[in-house]
């Protein structure tokens, strides 16, 4: 059975609490990290293939080295906690049974960026994990492991998707829209508050303490080629048992699927989400594939946030793209043109197609919408949602048709 | 625009909002904080509300009513005493977020969007909640309730008072 | 300085330039909405993805500045594709109300779909319904529905005005321009979104539904409205006289100038030009006599005129010039003075209230022309000539535009003043209660009915062309002034404002080397004045911090 690294606390009583992370051997890596150079730590998480566990798999390492060394003024530490990917829920587990494994990780990556103000963006559903976050935060001040070159600060978000684009979240910090910003500038030249920022995900952070107690190369081991270690894989839907599941990233999507019980309902496979709602489906008989950046890249792809939704053979793929379009339409910020008009375009058809109205026009005028905005908008949110619309019809376009009129 | 009350925080509540301005490298980045605290304390964010937060942080009306109108979570409106968001996207929705809903709305009688008359539950249909492993579920308030039953909602909505 | 090639066309720019930019230098058009060099680089339209070398997709030219080597093609069939794109999901929700819209001929949703959209339409749903026919304070109307939400006019009235009355509700396709509500759009540059706005969402109030912009005519021209002297383009509507109620003058337009406004234009100055085609309007040389009032010929009334001030001694004869006056006419004026030897003149007639400027381009001085009649010599004491007419002193007072019983001083003495000089001389615009009371009234042709040039608080000299014909026999001053001096004896001049310019270019130290050619479109200093340029707008000067 493969290691067990960042749902290793979960199980103790009071995982959450100083006391018991302590004494499972917490914060002894932030000892080692304060030794360190800056530099040697973001040459370890690079060392140790450590890729972005939110959605995008960018490298860890890389993207903490693009902060300028000749910066002078502040560099901030933004921790991604807007959780909102269907069919992702782990970050949601790590704020509320081991908020100090987080803690522990932006103390070492605030210490490698030079950074001496972090906040920490938590979505605002997320009440009892924020609470529970906050908790611990308060906990790490008194013991003095906060407030002594580095602070954090806590800030609730306010129920929008697309505050957790990394850009978003930032001018959602800033008080404003959760709207995405252009780039050039990158955070990491300019982000929060007009300053260098590097911006990461929960589970990421909580990589990087034993990526420093126990050393890159062991991280890289765990994994695959061009990607290090295990990640949660959040399986829900037609599963016998849906929950959370850490595994090295190398593991498959069959393999995965069968240690959550295999398939409910039908029993019979017929769909599969493996990157959460913004990931193309995958059919039954695509599923030997490596749940990591690059394995499911090359089959057309994402493992995005992990979250993975398996439908059986009772699930109307249709109704599910209706469900998916729906929630692209509600959640586009609307800033761009080709996102907010064509995501809302494209629910208003997939309804009629649900609904008996649609044409096998229409079926054609979607993925060509879906194609024409892809690539040309502010931020990844279109291209996310151009998964589903496309690999949905494409994969199953049969029931589709059925759907339609003519 | 008048209301029979002036909207206004309490003397250590303006502390708390000069202590959270002070947080951000540009006071600005309270605004989320404040407003939450608005809704806590005034039940909802009317314009009143948005006007005198505007005033605190120095934008103007327009902008706190662009952050305001923008976020699912600031109530523009009265609210029940409770609110029951059921989570309708696509895990919960494999499990039968239809049926709760369905459930729900029979139950006190609103739609969706609506609020009871006696002012006891507001009902809402949100986008993923992340507790898709225990879909179909729903946020009651501040807390979420999961592994959602036609049962379980009645039991959870006796003890909304 | 980056050297970059577009379309195979090598050019050489300063360091910061985009590419929109760039590509306008070699007379490449980029389609653009959201882009306004005005203001802050929204790049939220797509509408002006180039593709760059090296660069996989397609990317915004507008926040992308030119660098050494780059090579960029906006004339791949990937750069049309995309705009034909742009131009659908710009349409997904827009209203076909072309037919009643304003904005129609100059609308840039029409000119880029026939430019680059032309693709058979596929929307067949409902489209986003957004409120219509909403005004926004005075001047401007919304109608939601129109509007592609490019955000200009939010980023001007954060960062042009600095009063942030605007913003972009809600999301997704329920994104709306708004007020807040209950508020209103009152700011004095309010009609400016209306320019910047590339579709018919936000409209001029003052120009709904009179003609249709196909119709108009345009001239260079000058604001009258203060001393600043903003850069405008006057839009005349001759070839449907029976729309618009008969109004010529459809509406003005700031036109750029970077030493003077920029891009804006006042909202004082942009709707101050109503008096040309109000009712009200003196069009015809008139005498009053014991009868009343009979309208005469130009010959006439010039003839008088000029019997008048051979007769009287020049002690006896006053002149109220105005700092509405161009510099040709004031430069007419002075050669009659000259001539006659006339030494009371004067053209500061306090205002009745004293007005105030804004902080950014109106001026408390709401006349064109001061700096020019100062220039001129033309400056005196206005107060002590009213006084000469109150005791008996003058037998001939010439009064240009000013209303002495609307001016800053008590009524009944500026009516005293009047009624007890023997020949009184009006010229004006527009009928008021000192014309009422002149015993000769000659028409004088509006400034959008006339060239000539005026100079500003600054010491700039500006050229304003004729837009428009005179109404009726209105002459410009300095053609009425000149019929006088002509009587009096001095040779026929060419019978145009030039000949004044040249004229006073020639005897006024500070228009030395000034000619209308070398003041072109951009204007001219006078000698030894320094120009500040257009001023910072309120939204981009330093805030102190809170």
């Amino acid at each position: 059975m493969a290691e067990t690294v960042l749902m290793r606390n979960f199980d103790r009583a009071n995982s959450h609490t100083l006391a018991v992370y302590r004494g499972a051997g917490g914060y002894a890596a932030w000892d080692r990290a304060r030794t360190m150079e800056p530099g040697a730590i973001t040459e370890a998480v690079k060392a140790s293939n450590l890729r972005g566990l939110g959605g995008a798999g960018f490298p860890t390492g890389m993207k903490w080295s693009f902060i300028p060394k000749s910066h002078t003024g502040p560099v901030y530490l933004v921790v991604n906690a807007d959780e909102g990917e269907p069919g992702t829920f782990k970050d949601r587990y790590l704020l509320e049974r081991d908020p100090h494994a987080l803690i522990e990780g932006m103390l070492i990556a605030a210490r490698a960026i030079r950074s001496a103000l972090g906040f920490v963006y938590i979505r605002g559903e997320y009440v009892q994990p924020g609470r529970r976050f906050s908790a611990a935060v308060k906990e790490a001040y008194d013991a003095g492991l906060l407030g002594s070159g580095f602070d954090l600060v806590v800030h609730r978000g306010a129920g929008a998707y697309i505050c957790g684009e990394e850009t978003g979240l930032l001018s959602s910090l800033e008080g404003k829209k959760g709207w995405p910003k252009i780039k050039p500038p990158f955070p990491a030249i300019k982000g929060a508050f007009g300053q260098p920022t590097i911006v990461n995900n929960v589970e990421t952070l909580c990589c990087v303490p034993p990526i420093v107690e126990r050393g890159a190369a062991w991280f890289a081991g765990l994994g695959t080629k061009t990607q290090g270690g295990t990640r949660m894989y959040s399986v829900s839907g037609r599963v016998k048992r849906p929950g959370v599941y850490e595994a090295p990233v190398s593991i498959t999507l069959r393999q995965l699927i069968e240690r959550a019980g295999g398939v409910s309902g039908t029993g019979r496979l017929k769909g599969v989400v493996p990157g959460g709602g913004s990931a193309a489906i995958l059919r039954a008989d695509e599923i030997d594939v490596a749940m990591d950046v690059d394995g499911l890249k090359a089959a057309g792809s994402m493992i995005g946030s992990a979250g993975v939704v398996v439908m059986d053979e009772s699930v109307s793929i249709p109704e599910a793209l209706l469900v998916l379009a729906r929630f692209y339409a509600h959640e586009s910020c609307g800033q761009c043109t080709p996102c907010r008009e064509s995501t809302g375009w494209i629910y208003k058809m997939v309804h009629r197609i649900v609904d008996g109205h649609g044409r096998k026009d229409d079926l054609d005028t979607i993925l060509d919408v879906a194609r024409r905005g892809g690539g040309t908008t502010i931020c990844a949110f279109y291209d996310g949602a151009i998964g589903p619309y496309i690999s949905y019809i494409e994969k199953f376009r049969d029931e589709f048709e059925g759907l339609c009129r003519s | 625009m008048t209301t029979a009350k002036t909207v206004a925080f309490t003397t250590s509540q303006l502390e708390e909002v000069r202590r959270l301005q002070g947080l951000y490298p540009d006071r600005r980045g309270a605004l989320l904080p404040v407003l939450h605290m608005a809704q806590e304390t005034f039940g909802w964010i009317s314009l009143d509300v948005q006007e005198y937060v505007a005033g605190l942080f120095d934008l103007s009306p327009a902008h706190v009513h662009e952050v305001v109108t923008f976020y699912t979570l600031f109530h523009q409106a009265p609210t029940g005493r409770h609110v029951v968001a059921v989570c309708h996207n696509l895990s919960c929705h494999l499990a039968g977020a239809q049926d709760i809903l369905a459930h729900l709305r029979r139950r006190l009688g609103v739609e969706v969007g609506e609020t009871t008359a006696d002012g006891r539950v507001t009902l809402q249909a949100v986008e993923c909640l992340c507790a898709c492993e225990a879909a179909p579920m729903a946020q009651v308030d501040d807390r979420y309730e999961l592994n959602l039953t036609p049962d379980k909602v009645d039991r959870i909505l006796e003890g909304l008072r | 300085m980056p050297k970059l090639t577009i379309d195979g066309k090598e050019i050489e720019v300063e360091a910061g330039t985009n590419l929109i930019e760039a590509a306008r230098r070699l007379g490449i058009e980029v389609p653009h909405y959201c882009y306004h060099p005005g203001l802050s680089i929204a790049g939220q339209c797509r509408l002006c993805m180039v593709d760059i070398e090296k660069t996989p997709r397609p990317t915004i030219a507008c926040n992308t500045q030119a660098a050494d080597g780059m090579v960029v093609r906006t004339d791949t069939e990937r750069v049309k594709q995309t705009r034909q794109s742009m131009m659908e999901f710009h349409l997904v929700n827009h209203p076909l109300d072309c037919p009643v819209c304003d904005q129609a001929g100059e609308c840039w949703l029409q000119i880029y779909y026939m430019k680059h959209g032309l693709y058979d339409p596929r929307m067949t749903d409902e489209k986003v319904h957004k409120p219509k026919a909403v005004p926004l304070g005075p001047h401007v109307m919304l109608d939601a529905e129109r509007c592609i939400l490019c955000s200009r006019c939010v980023r001007f009235c954060d960062e042009i005005t600095a009063t942030g009355e605007l913003g972009i509700f809600n999301r997704g396709d329920h994104s709306e321009i708004g007020l807040f509500p209950g508020r209103d759009l009152t700011n004095n540059y309010s009609g400016n979104v209306v320019d910047i706005c590339p579709v018919g969402a936000l409209t001029d109030r003052d120009f709904r539904f009179q003609v249709r912009v196909w119709y108009l005519d345009t001239a260079r021209s000058i604001c009258t409205g203060c001393a600043r002297g903003c850069n405008v383009e006057v839009h005349v509507n001759r070839r449907r006289p029976h729309h618009a109620d008969g109004r010529r003058v459809a509406r003005l337009k700031p036109r750029y100038n970077g030493e003077v406004n920029a891009w804006w234009l006042c909202d004082v100055g942009r709707y101050h030009y109503g008096f040309v085609d109000a009712p009200g309007r003196l069009t015809t040389p008139a005498r009053r006599g014991p009868n009343g009032v009979a309208e005469v010929g130009w010959d006439e009334a010039i003839a008088a005129i000029a019997e008048a001030l051979q007769r009287h001694a020049p002690e006896q004869v006053a002149v109220l010039a105005s700092p509405l006056m161009a510099n040709e006419d004031l430069a007419a004026l002075r050669r009659l003075l000259e001539l006659r030897g006339v030494r009371q003149v004067a053209f500061d007639v306090p205002p009745a209230a004293p007005a105030e400027g804004d902080d950014f381009l109106l001026r408390a001085d709401r006349t064109p022309n001061r700096r020019g009649a100062e220039l001129l010599g033309l400056g005196g004491d206005a107060a002590g000539i009213l006084a000469a007419a109150r005791e008996g002193r003058l037998r001939c007072l010439w009064v240009f535009h000013h209303d002495l019983l609307a001016a800053g001083w008590p009524a009944s003495e500026a009516a005293e003043a009047l009624a007890r000089v023997e020949t009184v001389i009006f010229t004006g615009t527009g009928a008021n209660a000192t014309s009422d009371r002149a015993h000769w009234v000659l028409p004088a042709a509006a400034w959008v009915e006339r060239e000539g040039t005026f100079t500003n608080f600054e010491g700039r000299v500006q050229r304003f062309r004729t837009a428009v014909e005179p109404l009726g026999a209105a002459l410009p001053e300095w053609d009425a002034v000149g019929r006088v001096l002509a009587a009096l004896g001095e040779p026929a001049t060419a019978g145009r404002a030039e000949h004044w310019f040249r004229a006073l270019a020639a005897i006024v130290p500070a228009f030395a080397g000034l000619t209308y050619q070398s003041i072109g479109d951009a204007g001219q200093m006078i000698a030894g004045a320094s120009s500040a340029g257009a001023p910072a707008p309120p939204g981009r000067r330093p805030q102190v911090p809170a």
